[in-house]
């Protein structure tokens, strides 16, 4: 099973929403997290390499337009795509977005489930790790290598830590894995091959289906909640040129301007 | 006298029963060979895809004997082999129309209705015709061994770029053996023939029907004196003209028998590709069938019936070979030795009883017969080769399928497989915002009507290139200063336009470009205008060939000739000449794919401007590089690309002081290529839109004018 998340990028003069809380949609581009490109080619390709069947399942949280991503994963080679909704769900933090995953994970019992190391536009880096939690399945985090053999009770993984460590490991399945981006190429979804998804159903799952109610998600099954959003005042750069003693009248200039001093 | 039954030619006179019979019985043995070499190709051929040729059979025809016989294409770019093609092609046809006669007459108008006409009068005129049938072919073969033993030109050099030495199909000497058994084989022919008469005539000296005719054929009866002041008596000359004919007979039924097996069959092959030849084969590239499964070209069986004939209609000419860009700069491409690739692998896979295993027919990889996709990624899609093959052989369909395939696997450069993913994500290879498409428009004076919000004369769609480049966004704001002040009634389609898709569907992502085309089909179809135009030559030719296939049928026109007219009727007009010494370049999409070579060339006169043409120009101007998506992928460091190897050739032209280009690719190609080569401040390069606002004042009152087409 792969998580996969449509996400947002910014348009060119974008605007935030009436509320102060997020970017205004209109401005916004959707597209399939960077990472979960990544994520899907290991779980095809551990498909591809394996002589018994293997089912690749890509499920993602979201209203009906993220069909447009999960059609991507299906051209790219999952064999079944799952959507969770319901309006309830608006507002949900990554943790409720976990729980979501977990009932899905329940519902479908696969012998690995991926995620991407985090997600290029809210870039929490938990969803992965709290449906761990709330499966209460062993995890490995940031996935740069990693060996399977569909079926063994063990994955061998090789993690990247800061400083350029590596650290290699094997995990007892059913596990979580979030995965790094280059860890594989991923391949390119020809339109072609997206458009012959689209005769490929999306399975849309409700919050019933999943055993959930309206308060596991949205704001209220949240633990963190966005309080406004907003561009920073941008700072101020200079360069001086000049010579020495032009330079330092300059800077003086500066300074006393800050300081709000006469000239 | 001559109006005789006895003047005629004997043929098997003096010859036993047994002979007679052998030699019938040798003629039907070649036939049988001849026949089964034509049903195993036939067989090939239709182990291929269906195919339908487009339009009239009547003027398929017309155009194949217009092409055989003025020889039209074979002169192109190489009259002195084209010339001695000439000779060899009549001269053969007219000695082949010959001995038909004979057999004609011989062997079934005499034996089943008694009718002879091959004596008298009519045998004379025959026996001159063939005489000097006999010296064209003669004189064509002649300079064409001196032309690959002495002249030895590049094109005819198989060496390949796409394979090294020791590489087991680099290799290419069974070619070479063949060209000159070829060559050998019809000499021998022809002057064995010349000898066999001769002899003929010593020996039947005595008969004065023969004798005192002998000098309508010439060349025999000179060589007959010959051999009689060498002391040949007509005793000899029987012997030796029974031998000789056996020699002479022999040699052609083995060609004959060999037609299909090599070479020779390029005079069926040639022929018939001509008679399927596709007049838009690289302009509007084909659509990919609904029913079919995966995109583009596999197996060697993907391939249509016309492009397996293709392929057996290649000559090794050269053509293609000296014209593609790809190859000039040493990229692993030579168009000639895909074709013959594919051919080496059609008739290893394909010739025999049954077809092999899909895995067999695979075209793509870097075994014997296969091609690499190096290769097929160097192609710039410029159609040189396609416009100069003589023989009709359309490479560029072949070589897009075969990327088709690729795109399908992904197996492409990882930059072209982002330039895709953005195009797909905003409509633009730029991976700007759509909202940024009329951004250029911003700082002119005037605002730039919106066509999608209201009705227009001339609908300008814009491409991406001018509309996100910013050196191509001042060419287009000066345009749209130029089209104002004339009163042309424009406006663009903001951010309702996409990608043209032109080269995106060059590149073989065939899927896209359905995205592409559709949108802006149904964005040009909910505008009202009059006509549209563009700078792009590639939006052009796309819109004007290729999106009548998706239902989109626009009346479209390159600036350059509106302009033109704009400057006809009065609405533009140059008050001060230029007297630059200018060159111009021909885009690949405007010139050579819609023959857009005069108004550009017009504009430059009309503007004062000296025009000296490079040695490559019109139909044979060289590619800069960018088409087929190529302006997507860096080219390797360290090697020379079309543009340089392009400006190089204008640099050649003493006190160039102009470079001029009508395409937004190409300014930014050659801008660069300037600076590369180390010539900036010898010459600029600039778009003719740029001299023609130097030449037109700004701000004259507008002189409204119906400037549609």
């Amino acid at each position: 099973m792969v998580a996969v998340k449509q996400v947002a990028t910014l348009d060119e003069d974008f605007e935030i929403r009436a509320d102060g809380r997020d970017i205004d949609p209109d401005f916004l581009i959707r597209d399939l997290n960077e990472w979960d490109d990544f994520s899907l080619e290991e779980a095809v390709k551990i498909k591809e390499g394996s002589t018994q069947p293997v089912e690749v399942i890509a499920v993602s949280v979201g209203p009906d337009d993220v069909d447009e991503s999960l059609r991507k994963c299906l051209a790219k080679g999952a064999d079944r795509a799952l959507r969770v909704w319901d309006d309830a769900i608006e507002g949900s933090d990554s943790i409720a977005i976990a729980r979501i995953l977990a009932a899905v994970a329940r519902r479908e019992s696969p012998d690995l489930l991926f995620a991407g190391v985090q997600s290029s536009d809210q870039a929490h880096a938990s969803t992965g790790i709290a449906t761990a939690g709330f499966l209460g399945w062993p995890h490995a985090a940031v996935v740069a290598h990693l060996t399977y053999a569909p079926g063994a009770s063990t994955a061998a993984f090789r993690r990247e830590l800061e400083g350029g460590v590596l650290q290699e490991g094997q995990i007892e399945c059913p596990a979580v894995l979030t995965i790094q981006a280059g860890i594989n190429t991923p391949r390119y979804a020809s339109l072609r091959s997206i458009k012959q998804a689209a005769a490929k159903s999306i399975a849309v799952l409700s919050l019933e289906d999943l055993g959930l109610t309206p308060a596991d998600v949205g704001e209220a099954g949240s633990s963190s909640h966005v309080r406004r959003m907003y561009v920073p005042d941008k700072g101020r750069a200079e360069l001086i040129v000049g010579d020495a003693a032009e330079q330092a009248r300059q800077l003086a200039a500066i300074i006393r301007e800050f300081k709000g001093a006469a000239p | 006298m001559t109006g005789s039954d006895s003047v005629t030619r004997i043929l098997f006179e003096a010859f036993s029963a047994n002979e007679v019979r052998l030699f019938y019985a040798l003629s039907l043995a070649a036939s049988t060979v001849f026949c089964y070499g034509v049903y195993v190709q036939i067989r090939k051929y239709r182990r291929g895809a269906p195919y339908r040729p487009e339009g009239s059979l009547l003027a398929r025809i017309a155009g194949m004997f217009g092409s055989v016989f003025s020889h039209r294409t074979l002169d192109r770019r190489d009259p002195a082999a084209g010339g001695a093609h000439r000779l060899i092609f009549y001269g053969f046809t007219l000695l082949f129309i010959g001995t038909a006669t004979i057999t004609l007459q011989y062997d079934i108008l005499e034996p089943l209705f008694g009718i002879r006409f091959w004596h008298g009068t009519f045998y004379l005129a025959f026996s001159l015709v063939l005489d000097l049938a006999g010296v064209a072919l003669l004189a064509g073969l002649g300079y064409m061994m001196y032309r690959r033993a002495w002249l030895k030109p590049p094109k005819l050099d198989y060496a390949r770029p796409d394979r090294a030495p020791g590489d087991p199909d680099f290799d290419r000497s069974a070619y070479r053996i063949e060209d000159w058994a070829f060559l050998w084989t019809l000499l021998i022919i022809g002057a064995t023939g010349y000898f066999l008469e001769a002899a003929r005539l010593v020996w039947l000296e005595a008969e004065p029907e023969v004798w005192d005719t002998r000098w309508w054929s010439p060349i025999g009866a000179a060589i007959a004196g010959s051999l009689r002041a060498l002391g040949m008596s007509a005793a000899a000359g029987g012997q030796l003209r029974h031998g000789l004919w056996w020699f002479h007979g022999i040699i052609a039924l083995v060609l004959i028998a060999l037609i299909p097996y090599t070479k020779v069959k390029h005079m069926f092959t040639a022929a018939g590709s001509l008679l399927v030849r596709d007049p838009l084969a690289a302009q509007r590239l084909p659509r990919i069938p609904e029913s079919q499964a995966r995109p583009g070209f596999a197996k060697i069986t993907d391939f249509n019936w016309k492009q397996l004939l293709n392929l057996d209609a290649c000559t090794k000419c050269g053509r293609c070979h000296e014209a593609c860009p790809a190859r000039a700069v040493g990229a692993p491409l030579s168009p000639r030795d895909v074709i013959l690739s594919l051919r080496e692998f059609a008739n290893q896979a394909l010739e025999y009883g049954s077809v092999p295993d899909a895995v067999e027919l695979d075209v793509h990889g870097k075994a014997p017969g296969q091609v690499a996709m190096e290769t097929l990624w160097s192609c710039r899609t410029c159609m040189a080769c396609v416009e100069i093959c003589p023989v009709a052989v359309e490479h560029v369909p072949i070589i897009v399928q075969m990327r088709r395939k690729l795109v399908e696997d992904g197996a492409m450069d990882p930059l072209l497989t982002k330039t895709l993913q953005t195009i797909h994500k905003t409509g633009n290879s730029f991976g700007e915002s759509k909202r940024k498409r009329g951004a250029w428009t911003k700082p002119l004076p005037f605002k730039v009507k919106d066509a999608r919000k209201e009705p227009v004369d001339v609908l300008w769609f814009v491409g991406d290139y001018a509309s996100f480049d910013p050196r191509n966004q001042k060419v287009s704001q000066t345009l749209a200063a130029l089209l104002t002040e004339a009163g042309v009634d424009f406006g663009i389609l903001y951010d309702g336009e996409s990608n043209a898709g032109n080269d995106v569907r060059r590149v073989g992502e065939e899927g896209l470009y359905e995205v592409l085309a559709s949108a802006n089909i149904t964005a040009l179809q909910a505008a009202s205008f009059k006509s549209v135009i563009t700078t792009d030559p590639h939006s052009y030719n796309t819109i004007r060939n290729e999106y009548p296939d998706f239902g989109g049928r626009f009346a479209i026109e390159h600036y350059t000739t509106l302009l033109s007219r704009l400057f006809a009727s009065g609405a533009l007009a140059a008050s001060t000449p230029l007297h630059y010494r200018v060159t111009f370049h021909d885009p690949c999409h405007l010139g050579r794919f819609n023959q857009g070579y005069d108004a550009p060339r017009e504009l430059l006169t009309l503007l004062g401007c000296e025009l000296v043409e490079m040695g490559r120009c019109k139909a044979n101007s060289f590619c800069c590089g960018a088409g087929g998506g190529r302006i997507w992928t860096p080219d390797p460091a360290g090697t020379e690309t079309p543009a340089q190897n392009r400006i190089r050739e204008a640099a050649a032209i003493p006190d160039l002081q102009v470079y001029v280009v009508s395409c937004p690719k190409d300014l930014t190609m050659f801008e660069d290529a300037l600076k590369t080569t180390g010539n900036e401040g010898r010459f600029v390069v600039k778009e003719l839109i740029e001299l023609v606002r130097e030449a037109v004042p700004a701000g004259r009152p507008a002189k409204r004018e119906v400037i549609t087409a």
